[in-house]
């Protein structure tokens, strides 16, 4: 027993770190409020299509951005879905850096949008090595026995 | 019969007591407003997968009915209003182009669709494109509510104005739901203060609704987030829960007296 409870342990106190850094937000609360014994796996089939959708839009913004001349518009437009998806899911520090990228792209600025690129694949990375630490944890809690503790 | 019942017989509430066969005398407690959602058939369009899988959770969690589409098109194919579509059209796109949970043939599913939520922002038909055409078709009475990660005053007074019943600022919460609902389920419980003068704030007000005054001073949340090196979050927080619903400021005109309806 005493393991379960050092496991749920660990498992809070690194679910809460990840809000205190600010990767995720009050979303992924509610993602989880949706999430029940008749949709059991809700959040992390949620979370899969958003680094699906990531990788997608991610490499289709590297593509736009080599290219002779950026069609902003276009880059615009992935961006503002990047920003949909990582809102959606409360993915807090990729959803502010969408927020300046579109600025870039506002003032068709091309340096200050490879810059964002940069940063984008970097909290990307970020956040997708922390959720999937955390669904690991919960996987851990879940095998030794115990549930979940909201 | 007078201006006032004439409006109310051809408004949305008449075909949604139609449609539920609603005891409008009778109280509104929980287990029979649940009863009366499980009839509510949710049409959603929103071209985005994350989206649409949660908006469909939302809804099933608030024991709506749902059927999500991907665009304004697939909406309409499925209300039976594509130009060169008649009804039987539906049993096609049940199976290619939507997702639902309800029980019924796709032709009893098209017959009855209670709400409308869609995304503003789609390729192709935008949500206020889909508005406009459902508003202009026999479906005008059916209540639709706007969604856009986006806080734009104009857009949102476009919205209302073109008859949408409310503008939910993305992502959408439960709560949300659940105010959209009591507007829906319960009008004549609703406190119908705000179609008054005097506007009703937010947080003081339990499960009605608020007109906010959207003018020239109010700032996008875009330029907030973008701008700001403080990165004040609860600053932010209180800002996007003050913005989450929006109601033009005519809204008293455009629709009718709660008050004035006619209980049969």
């Amino acid at each position: 027993m005493e393991g379960v409870i050092q496991l749920q342990r660990q498992l809070v106190e690194y679910r809460t770190s990840l809000y205190n850094e600010g990767f995720l937000d009050d979303q992924f609360i509610q993602l989880q409020q949706l999430q029940d014994e008749s949709n059991p796996d809700f959040v992390v089939e949620v979370v899969s299509l958003f680094f699906e959708d990531s990788q997608r839009l991610l490499n289709e913004l590297t593509k736009a951005l080599h290219q002779q001349s950026s069609d902003f518009k276009r880059l615009d437009a992935h961006v503002h879905q990047l920003k949909g998806s990582s809102s959606s899911i409360g993915a807090q520090r990729v959803q502010k850096v969408c927020i300046a990228f579109r600025h870039y792209c506002d003032e068709q600025n091309t340096e200050g949008c490879l810059k964002c690129l940069q940063q984008l694949k970097s909290e990307y990375s970020l956040v997708k090595n922390k959720l999937e630490t955390l669904f690991k944890l919960e996987q851990q809690v879940l095998a030794a026995g115990g549930s979940i503790p909201m | 019969m007078d201006s006032a019942t004439e409006n109310l017989r051809g408004s949305f509430l008449y075909q949604l007591f139609d449609s539920m066969d609603l005891n409008l005398e009778s109280d509104g407690n929980q287990n029979e407003q649940e009863q009366q959602k499980r009839h509510l058939h949710v049409l959603a369009v929103d071209d985005s997968h994350i989206d649409r899988k949660l908006l469909e959770r939302l809804l099933t969690v608030s024991s709506y009915q749902v059927t999500c589409v991907d665009s304004g098109d697939k909406a309409l194919e499925y209300l039976g209003l594509l130009e060169n579509t008649d009804n039987d059209s539906t049993t096609s796109c049940s199976s290619s182009c939507c997702t639902s949970s309800s029980s019924l043939s796709p032709q009893q599913e098209a017959s009855k669709v209670n709400l409308i939520m869609t995304d503003y922002s789609m390729p192709g038909m935008s949500g206020y494109d889909l508005l406009k055409r459902v508003k202009e078709s026999s479906w005008k009475n059916v209540p639709v509510v706007v969604m856009s990660s986006e806080n734009v005053p104009s857009r949102i007074n476009m919205c209302l104005e073109g008859g949408a019943e409310q503008f939910l600022l993305k992502p959408v919460k439960l709560s949300d739901l659940r105010e959209l609902q009591s507007h829906i389920l319960n009008p004549l419980s609703n406190s119908c203060k705000h179609f008054d003068d005097s506007f009703v704030d937010d947080n003081t007000n339990n499960g009605s609704h608020s007109c906010k005054h959207f003018d020239d001073s109010f700032v996008d949340d875009n330029t907030n987030n973008g701008n700001d090196n403080n990165d004040n979050d609860s600053d932010k927080k209180n800002n996007n829960s003050n913005k989450r619903k929006a109601m033009s400021p005519d809204c008293s005109e455009r629709r009718p007296k709660i008050t004035e309806l006619v209980v049969l």
